[in-house]
């Protein structure tokens, strides 16, 4: 009989966020029986987003059906945890590796006195411990952590475990502790939320694939192809410095040292040479393809796949194949 | 406003990493350590509210062993910071963040501080706990991950957007709060030759971090990826072709898509 294991739960609206799922997915691998796994919804809307959960997934949901958090900062979400996890005496919590998540996990550490990591790739039991690996200097080392003690709290890497599935158990819902919010914490709000620069597709670190584009490119009308590109995918578009600081396309979508870091399971960069300073943001992607005109670009010695040629032609050919086979 | 920002020395970026002996953690021996990336950011931030609202301070504080951690709290000064305070302390507190976050807030509790800035993570370990865990200490609300922080002296709040999974959000905060900025939205400046040369002289505040109390995450193991074996090159002799024979590798070698 081992303890539960404790997942805090990501509202938006009345549903999880997907990174819950995965999170849930993760502490069901490190309990015996996957219904030793306590799920904690806290919200405005946390109870349909309960029953919505143990309809498909079964398994215990603890509920603090709480109007004031719908917005509040992730601070305000530890007392509840905390709370919840002495209740249901849960010695490891697991959260998605949001920003919220990972704002989370270091608060409860800080509350318990705890062990904790961010973005963990891997964890697993070690005994009376929890083993995590994660990705450290943007990508470019991996460290194992041990983490013993009475209590740990890790985040996970968006996209590096599969969401939950299939039924764990009966489906239970409870009250979580009504414990008190300390006003401070409920004075900051979230006044709005608008879909990330680039519209339609997903956020640029939160994508499972991304599409750069380079230099290669030309002109700021030619990055049309790469948007093409990632649109056919379901991707998100991200940019080389060259092209952001030529104002092609926003900052915000600059990949590397001084843009942002991503790792989704296909990365295609389309024009770029491979500049360190973009390497480091984009080297621990799963699977890499590069499509350039130089065969000698440094992008090759990381990619996984190389198509050396004239991506004017290779990426609207490419474009039209994925059309094509995904039927649209 | 008394802005306190809180700084890490981490490797220059172009550092190559190599593996201690005993195989778990980075071999520091050569390594050049400096104020950069997040950090730099939340410097910069720091002297860009400082220069906006009238009568502010900026203190500078930093953790960690000689000689690397008073050059970096030199270079905050060197950019504009008033005062600096160095927590001397060794790797039983610097490799654990809560016991980091723990020395900040002892050192941060007794100084006058209405925002506490410091990077959405470190530079190195990326671990991204000693914001959270500080603000927590403090007892102050925190927020990773900002990008274009305001502050409204006649509301008395801090407004901020931040890009998340969720999209970009934006936010209204009133003070006391800690904030972890994402790296570089802000360009930061560089220091000029005569404020680095004062730099040298300033006075620094040195206290010594507390003994550590909880149990620390033992490192196991630090590893360096096995170098890419190089890219897999795709024959073809037409366009078509080389969509083709890719899209079936996706799907068939590498199973990135159904």
């Amino acid at each position: 009989m081992t303890p539960p294991v404790l997942v805090l739960g990501e509202l938006a609206g009345d549903r999880v966020v997907p990174a819950t799922l995965e999170a849930i997915g993760v502490a069901r691998s490190l309990v015996g029986d996957p219904a030793d796994v306590v799920v904690l919804l806290a919200g405005g809307r946390a109870r349909a987003a309960a029953e919505a959960l143990t309809a498909f997934l079964g398994g215990t949901v603890r509920v603090r059906d709480e109007p004031s958090l719908d917005g509040a900062p992730a601070a305000a979400f530890a007392p509840v945890a905390s709370a919840t996890a002495d209740l249901v005496g849960a010695r490891w919590v697991v959260v998605g590796g949001t920003t919220f998540g990972r704002d989370l996990t270091g608060r409860l550490a800080a509350r318990w006195n705890a062990l904790a990591a961010n973005g963990v790739t891997e964890a697993t039991r070690d005994g009376d411990a929890l083993r995590v690996r994660r990705p450290v200097f943007g990508g470019r080392a991996t460290e194992t952590l041990r983490l013993g003690g009475e209590r740990a709290v890790v985040s996970i890497r968006p996209h590096a475990f599969p969401p939950a599935s299939g039924p764990a158990g009966p489906a239970r819902i409870e009250a979580a502790p009504a414990v008190e919010i300390p006003a401070p914490l409920l004075a900051a709000r979230r006044k709005s939320v608008e879909p990330l620069a680039t519209g339609r597709g997903p956020g640029l670190t939160d994508a499972s694939i991304v599409v750069s584009g380079g230099r290669g490119l030309r002109t700021p009308e030619n990055f049309r192809l790469v948007e093409e590109l990632a649109e056919s995918l379901g991707a998100a578009v991200g940019a080389s410095r060259a092209v952001t600081d030529a104002g092609w396309r926003p900052a915000s979508l600059q990949v590397g040292q001084t843009g942002r870091a991503v790792s989704p399971q296909l990365y295609i960069a389309v024009g770029i040479s491979g500049a360190i300073q973009h390497l480091v943001g984009m080297v621990s992607s799963r699977v890499i393809v590069a499509i350039n005109s130089d065969a000698s670009a440094p992008i090759f010695k990381v990619a996984d796949y190389g198509i050396v040629g004239d991506l004017f032609q290779v990426v609207p050919a490419l474009t039209a194949e994925i059309r094509r086979v995904r039927g649209a | 406003m008394e802005i306190v920002v809180c700084v890490r020395p981490v490797p220059e970026a172009e550092t190559r990493l190599r593996v201690r002996a005993d195989g778990r953690a980075l071999d520091p021996d050569g390594v050049k350590f400096v104020l950069a990336g997040y950090d730099e950011s939340a410097v910069e931030q720091a002297l860009l509210l400082k220069e906006s609202v009238p009568g502010s301070r900026v203190h500078a504080v930093a953790l960690g062993p000689p000689p690397r951690t008073e050059e970096v709290l030199r270079a905050a000064i060197a950019l504009g910071a008033d005062a600096a305070t160095w927590i001397d302390a060794g790797p039983e507190v610097l490799d654990d963040p809560i016991a980091t976050a723990r020395a900040l807030a002892e050192a941060i509790r007794g100084a006058p501080h209405d925002l506490v800035l410091c990077g959405k993570q470190s530079g190195d370990r990326e671990a991204g706990l000693v914001g959270p865990a500080l603000g927590e200490l403090l007892g102050i609300p925190d927020f990773g991950a900002v990008v274009e922080l305001r502050f409204d002296p006649a509301a008395g709040r801090l407004t901020f957007r931040r890009p998340t999974e969720a999209g970009q959000e934006l936010w209204e905060a009133p003070l006391p709060c800690l904030i972890g900025l994402q790296q570089a939205w802000n360009d930061p400046r560089t220091a000029k030759l005569p404020a680095i040369l004062r730099s040298r002289k300033a006075p620094i505040a040195k206290i010594v971090a507390p003994p550590v109390s909880a149990p620390t995450a033992a490192a196991e193991r630090f590893e360096l990826p096995a170098p890419r074996a190089g890219a897999k090159m795709i024959e073809f002799s037409s366009p078509q072709e080389a969509a083709e024979k890719l899209v079936r590798l996706l799907r068939e070698e590498a199973k990135v898509f159904p």
